[in-house]
């Protein structure tokens, strides 16, 4: 499903990654670890195309992304979720219209997107906040929020960036329940995270990265 | 669909900056209304000058003595040419008479010159395409080769005037319009300018959640067509009250306005342009929107 051939990245000359390989399987569930500026980040941002690599190969469900037209990216894009590190809700839309926005750029009509949404929200345990706009949650609701707009598209794969990092240790688990319920329904599921407890004891493969360098796989 | 999203997002940003919006409405009616008037007179002068072939023409004055045999000659050789539409032959007599007519109350003037003064001559009305300048000046030279004619009189001076006029509306007229439109364009790509960057970090998320270039572009278009249609109605209105007040007002004082002319025609074009020309800045405004 998505597959890093010799990946290096570059800003201002200084290597974000550096000749990184690996692959990930479909409906597998990896996590990435290491310190701030291991390069997690920068791995998930060259998945959902918001990086180019200057280096390597990287496929995406057979999409080589060095070949892909500009005018695909969206469409690819639909393909993955992400949760963004920051968020990046829209602070003048309420909870509802956050997630119904995913399915608006779909070209969904209303009837459906209400429906659907409803049905996600439930799901994340926010039905009763649809009205509520982000400014009002506590991080732990937005965090549901952000990732109930990246799986309310169905996207084959779901990417998730520090998603439990400002979180008390009974949300954080709530929210990995929530991951592993995801992936359970055959979404590929890639967490980039420094938080060990969310990988300890899953079986789940661990990439660790270090200085932009891979230094090792284990089992989580 | 995202249409009716579109609108709904182009509505609400509309609304959200009103005050600016209803400014830059206000400015592109002033433009649009600047633009009107000057077609209006472009129009006007353009009309005049189609009339002119109608009411030009040239006269011939024969050589005294000639017998009818030879003045039927040079009327026959003048009717040969391309460029005459009709002739009128006036008599010496005829010509006095008309003078006399054109003097009324003063013919007075006329007493005591014993011999009729006046020559006879053809008075020529040329097809309207022979109607300017070069054509004009061929057409007096080549006519006052025939035997018999002593002079051309066709109103150089006035013909030279009346096209310098037409050609120096026509280009002021032009040049105008040109920066009033650009001036229009820039309004608009302003206001859009401002919506789409007051706007940037939210079509950085559409764009990560898979937006296309159609979904983005789309309420900044209509936020162009709507600033551009709402200056069109404005600079409409404006010009309609123009057109009451010179037509039901002005010309009843001053009578001979009346023969200016305003076409209706300019009010669904004025609607037209002012669509074209906010879809046109918001275009411009939004440049090309890249993913990566």
């Amino acid at each position: 499903m998505i597959h890093f051939s010799n990946v290096t990245k570059f800003y201002e000359k200084q290597a974000a990654v550096k000749n990184i390989t690996f692959s990930v399987e479909k409906g597998e569930m990896v996590f990435m670890t290491g310190p701030s500026g291991a390069g997690k980040s920068t791995l998930l941002k060259i998945i959902y195309l918001s990086e180019k690599p200057d280096e390597g190969s990287v496929t995406i469900a057979e999409w080589d992304l060095s070949k892909i037209k500009e005018s695909s990216i969206p469409f690819l894009r639909r393909n993955i979720g992400v949760v963004f590190q920051d968020f990046r809700l829209l602070d003048n839309r309420n909870v509802f219209d956050n997630v119904a926005i995913a399915l608006r750029i779909r070209g969904m009509l209303d009837g459906e997107i209400q429906e659907w949404v409803m049905e996600i929200l439930k799901m994340v345990n926010l039905r009763h906040k649809a009205d509520s706009f982000p400014l009002a949650l506590s991080g732990g609701e937005q965090q549901r929020v952000v990732i109930a707009r990246a799986i309310v598209g169905e996207p084959t794969i779901l990417l998730a960036d520090e998603p439990t990092g400002n979180l008390d240790s009974d949300t954080a688990a709530g929210i990995t329940r929530l991951f592993k319920e995801i992936n359970a329904r055959g979404t590929t599921v890639v967490i980039a995270t420094h938080n060990k407890e969310l990988y300890r004891n899953t079986g789940r493969r661990v990439f660790r990265l270090d200085g932009g360098n891979m230094v090792g796989e284990e089992l989580g | 669909m995202y249409i009716l999203y579109s609108f709904r997002l182009a509505f609400q940003s509309l609304w959200r900056e009103k005050w600016i919006n209803l400014l830059s409405v206000l400015t592109i009616a002033a433009g649009l209304f600047m633009i009107t008037l000057t077609f209006f007179v472009v129009y006007n002068i353009d009309l005049a000058t189609k009339k002119l072939p109608a009411r030009f023409s040239v006269m011939l004055y024969l050589n005294d003595g000639l017998s009818e045999q030879e003045t039927g000659d040079v009327i026959a050789l003048v009717k040969k040419n391309n460029a005459v539409e009709q002739t009128r032959y006036i008599t010496k007599d005829k010509a006095l008479q008309e003078l006399k007519g054109v003097l009324k109350n003063a013919d007075y003037i006329l007493e005591g010159l014993g011999e009729n003064p006046l020559p006879a001559s053809i008075e020529i009305k040329l097809k309207k395409e022979s109607v300017n300048i070069e054509s004009v000046k061929k057409f007096a030279a080549d006519i006052k080769k025939i035997k018999g004619i002593a002079e051309v009189e066709y109103g150089e001076q006035f013909l030279n005037s009346i096209h310098s006029i037409k050609g120096m509306a026509e280009a002021g007229s032009l040049s105008l319009i040109i920066v009033m439109s650009a001036g229009v364009i820039f309004v608009c790509y302003s206001a859009i300018k401002i919506a789409f960057y007051r706007r940037k970090e939210e079509i950085e998320t559409f764009k990560l959640l898979g937006a296309t270039r159609g979904f983005i572009r789309a309420p900044f278009v209509i936020e162009g067509s709507v600033l551009g249609i709402s200056g069109g109605i404005a600079s409409a209105a404006a010009a309609f009250a123009f057109y009451y007040v010179l037509f039901y007002k002005v010309t009843a004082a001053i009578p001979i306005l009346k023969i200016l002319v305003f076409p209706l025609e300019t009010f669904p074009a004025l609607l037209l342009c002012s669509l074209l020309i906010g879809i046109g800045g918001a275009v411009i405004a939004l440049g090309r929107i890249r993913f990566s």
